[in-house]
């Protein structure tokens, strides 16, 4: 038994490090299920980087000041220095994450979405640097009409 | 379900723009809808590829717009004529797809 337990981690570490990141981008849902049950931007920043604390440089997020609809507020994020992936939170609805991007070898980093949020609130960007830490940036608006339910 | 993907290509870079026609419905909006949380149904990941090669990914959330559009850009890859093609799963495992020429 002590053989075969040895070879089953031999064996499981080999397709660990065998398996290209390229190739097989991350279904962060899968991956990652707490970040998207969450219910604060910290809880789900945690479940995803490890951290809620973002360094304030290096990533850019734009949104309207006043949203006349909240059912598609307008979002404009982009990172200027490599990235590992890049993800939207925000604090209007009852769940904190909208979309955690994985960056490809391909990527430029500039993304344009648009977000349901129910009520007022804050938009944080945040996105794991190649150099393994956290960058990110904060923005908030109001939003005139409630996005349907959120 | 289609989507509606556009894709240009300027000094190097494809800028792409994919419509995913898609309901989105959050898990309070189907609870109000229907009494059930579990009718929501909105698309969990959506990816790019161009040439057999994953150019975008997200996985996402009920927090998208109904009829989410996306705008995005990648260098490296992709030609005049290329085709970018788009993938979407939803909660419930229905999925949709479409491309766009690289004009």
């Amino acid at each position: 038994m002590k053989r075969r337990e040895f070879l089953n981690l031999t064996m499981g570490a080999l397709a660990l490090a065998v398996v290209p990141a390229s190739v097989k981008a991350e279904d962060y849902r899968k991956s990652k299920p707490t970040v998207w049950s969450a219910h604060t931007v910290d809880d789900a920043l945690k479940a995803l980087y490890g951290t809620s604390t973002i360094i304030e440089s290096g990533v850019k997020v734009k949104a309207p000041k006043v949203a006349s609809n909240g059912g598609a507020v307008p979002v404009d994020f982009s990172a200027d220095m490599p990235i590992k992936s890049i993800a939207v939170f925000q604090d209007a609805n009852p769940e904190s994450a909208v979309v955690v991007y994985e960056a490809t070898k391909y990527s430029v980093n500039k993304y344009s979405i648009k977000i349901k949020m129910a009520k007022s609130g804050t938009i944080t960007v945040a996105a794991l640097g190649q150099d393994g830490k956290v960058y990110g940036a904060r923005v908030t608006l109001d939003v005139a009409l409630g996005g349907c339910e959120g | 379900m289609g989507m509606k993907v556009k894709a240009k290509l300027k000094n190097g870079v494809v800028h792409v723009k994919a419509l995913a026609k898609h309901e989105m419905s959050t898990y309070n909006m189907m609870e109000k809808k229907t009494g059930n949380r579990d009718d929501a149904n909105f698309i969990t990941h959506i990816s790019a590829t161009v040439n057999g090669e994953t150019v975008w990914d997200a996985s996402t959330s009920q927090f998208l717009s109904k009829n989410p559009i996306f705008k995005f850009a990648f260098k490296g890859i992709g030609a005049k004529g290329d085709k970018v093609e788009m993938h979407w799963v939803d909660r419930k495992g229905k999925t949709g797809k479409g491309k766009g020429k690289i004009k």
